[in-house]
């Protein structure tokens, strides 16, 4: 078969396609509220990220619940369709294709911020509301007017755990960085990192790459501790980040590790288990903070959980949905999402969830014209394990 | 120091890849086909082995919450672990590959009904324990160090003991092979499964035991890597499958100690790689493993196609 061919062909297919995009594009029928009012989300339930995924679903059913119980949508119950992406971005591109095509008002996700930037600009493109409930990365917001998230960003929350280990030891003077080279949150997260190490006056006396998927760092370690580090500050996700910090205390480090984002997760414990002890994490969220819909949130969680703490990931999930539904609310009582045509309803829902001030688990937020969640308040943690080195919790550093 | 602290991470990691590669290798040489169900078995030995020391399942899947009523310590654990991998790859013979071989289909049908079974397997993992990590306790080697320092260099216990039970593995295999009837009934249908049939030898019966043998060291390699790192969920196997394949490749489709030999080239090509460059090590090791196929096509301890006339 000639080039020439091979090109007709492949335009061919390619017409087809963006023909089937078109012919399943519900944007022009009326919202179908009949079972519910339809919202998406697509999470990393198997594949890498999935311990992410997890701890998010819970916060997403806790939500569902907590709106239904409230009344759902002016009487009409919220109803979500979970969607998985495999942790990968083909797997997210075709859940929010397929979650789009469903009619669905407004989405959440996808877990990673790496999924993010391959599947956040085709919900642009249809005009689809997306709150992402976990991506730190910089620039999702910038994707485009339909995009927004509650989750800070890495660069305000990042240099606290920086301050923090430089508090507890104030000596600290050779800083050794680790991030994953192929994934989008680990290397936005370490410029940050690096660039409050470098503020701090701790230039980095080695920065280590690894990937998404090792498992084995015995050579970047031995590496980074021929440098003789006496802090170091790890970009990673949950799994790899934990088999590291395990292999880094097997191997002799006895400093001070903070941790970024990806290691925001109960889900680290089973891997890094007694060694976790010590991590510095900021975060995002606090169990202990005392206001009224944390207070509300957290007794659903251990109701649901045995009296476990929730991690930052549930509540950020769970203030997703609630934003959503909220904004859905308003919108519904100002202009009555029955007999609109879902993609009018899409923008005005988008517009409304950018007008609200919301009184979330994760203190009050509302969002920049741009979809920047605007935060008060932020953490620092240190991972404190059991004895037995199987469980742990985040313990709020004052 | 450098130097010995590079020899040892990459030989501690080209082990788990020659123990994962044996596997391969023996199904290769009796059936001239990749199973590509290892990578699944190998998880599942690496579960096996935390359930038997009395892991219990995560809060998803079917067995939430399951736990066995007794708990092993890790050395009994590890072997029944293998039976068990075992038992599962002569279920995968049985189901996707013994059907095809009566049809005399061709052989590469039995890479897609392999790859099926490798998929249908790690779904079921899914099922019924979760996608969750799992860990095998650090204590789990009993009073051990964790490391300990050698030359000057820093070594992870369960480091020297991957590489240890893979030397040992491959030297038990090799004498089994060139001392045992089994042994030798194995490398005749490697040879020419027709033939050894007509000379007396069971082909079938060998070929099962190719399989068993092939479940065991890839449970054992799964739980060994398991107490080393971590189980990432279900699909932990996938990686080490495809370093397994490459190693396979490069140490000789169907040879023994080529798979471990390869293995070894492999680790030390990826802890040879400059630690600035270490996230690239992939990219250095399949580059080296194209530049070896180049050079020696069959791989380097792999036997001369023979010439048809």
């Amino acid at each position: 078969m000639s080039v020439g061919h091979l090109l007709g062909v492949g335009t061919g297919l390619l017409t087809l396609t963006l023909l089937a995009g078109c012919a399943t594009d519900p944007g022009s029928k009326p919202v179908d509220v009949a079972g519910g009012v339809p919202v998406g989300a697509v999470l990393a339930l198997t594949g890498n990220a999935n311990v992410y995924g997890q701890d998010q679903k819970i916060g997403l059913e806790l939500a569902l619940q907590h709106r239904n119980g409230a009344g759902g949508i002016n009487g009409n119950p919220l109803k979500l369709a979970l969607e998985d992406s495999g942790s990968d971005e083909p797997g997210a591109n075709a859940a929010f294709t397929l979650q789009i095509n469903r009619g669905v008002l407004a989405l959440i996700g996808p877990t990673l911020s790496q999924q993010a930037f391959s599947a956040d600009p085709i919900a642009q493109r249809r005009g689809v509301p997306v709150v992402a409930p976990s991506n730190t990365a910089t620039g999702i917001p910038e994707i485009g007017f339909f995009i927004s998230r509650v989750s800070a960003q890495s660069s305000v929350i990042a240099p606290l755990a920086i301050e923090r280990a430089l508090k507890i030891q104030p000596g600290l003077k050779r800083a050794a960085v680790f991030y994953a080279q192929d994934d989008a949150y680990s290397t936005a997260e370490t410029t940050i990192f690096q660039k409050a190490l470098k503020d701090k006056g701790l230039d980095p006396v080695t920065v280590q790459r690894t990937q998404l998927n090792d498992q084995d760092f015995q050579n970047q370690i031995s590496a980074a501790l021929r440098e003789k580090p006496d802090l170091i500050v790890l970009s990673l996700q949950a799994v790899d980040g934990g088999n590291l910090i395990r292999q880094l205390r097997e191997l002799g480090y006895k400093g001070l590790i903070v941790a970024g984002n990806g290691m925001n997760t109960p889900n680290i414990y089973p891997i890094c288990q007694k060694y976790c002890d010590g991590l510095l994490i900021a975060q995002a969220y606090s169990p202990e903070l005392d206001t009224p819909a944390n207070t509300a949130f957290l007794k659903a969680f251990q109701d649901a959980k045995g009296g476990a703490i929730p991690p930052q990931l549930t509540a950020q999930a769970y203030t997703a949905l609630q934003v959503i539904g909220e904004a859905l609310v308003r919108l519904d009582k100002r202009q009555p999402l029955k007999g609109a045509t879902l993609g009018n309803a899409r923008k005005a829902l988008m517009e409304e969830i950018l007008a609200g001030t919301y009184a979330t688990p994760l203190g009050e937020i509302r969002f920049t014209p741009e979809g920047e969640v605007i935060q008060s308040q932020f953490f620092v943690a240190q991972v404190r394990m059991d004895p037995g080195g199987r469980s742990g919790r985040f313990a709020l550093l004052k | 120091m450098d130097l010995l602290q590079i020899l040892v991470n990459g030989l501690s990691v080209g082990a788990v890849y020659g123990l994962f590669a044996l596997g391969y290798t023996l199904v290769f040489s009796v059936l001239g086909v990749i199973n590509f169900a290892h990578g699944a078995v190998f998880t599942l030995g690496a579960y096996f082995t935390y359930l038997l020391i009395g892991g219990a399942v995560g809060a998803n899947g079917l067995l939430a919450g399951f736990q066995l009523p007794f708990a092993l310590p890790f050395w009994g654990a590890l072997p029944l672990a293998g039976l068990g991998a075992a038992l599962v790859a002569l279920l995968v013979e049985r189901v996707a590959f013994r059907p095809l071989r009566r049809r005399r289909a061709d052989p590469l049908l039995a890479l897609i009904t392999s790859l099926g079974a490798g998929v249908i397997l790690v779904n079921l993992i899914q099922l019924l324990v979760g996608a969750e990590s799992y860990a095998i306790p650090t204590g789990a080697l009993g009073g051990l160090p964790a490391s300990f320092p050698l030359l000057g260099a820093r070594v992870r216990t369960v480091q020297a003991l991957l590489l240890g039970i893979a030397v040992l593995l491959l030297a038990l295999l090799t004498l089994w092979l060139e001392g045992s009837r089994n042994g030798k009934g194995l490398q005749a249908v490697a040879e020419d499964a027709e033939t050894a049939q007509l000379l007396g030898i069971d082909s079938t019966a060998m070929v099962r035991l190719a399989f068993g043998l092939s479940g065991f060291l890839a449970g054992v390699a799964g739980g060994l890597v398991g107490l080393s790192v971590s189980i990432a969920g279900p699909y932990f196997g996938i990686g080490y499958g495809l370093k397994g394949l490459a190693v396979l490749v490069l140490g000789g489709l169907g040879s023994v100690p080529g798979a471990v030999l390869g293995g070894l080239i492999v680790g030390l090509a990826e802890a040879f790689v400059p630690a600035d460059w270490s996230g690239y090590k992939d990219a250095v090791s399949y580059g080296f493993l194209f530049l070896v196929l180049l050079l020696r096509p069959r791989g380097l301890l792999g036997r001369p196609l023979p010439t048809k006339v």
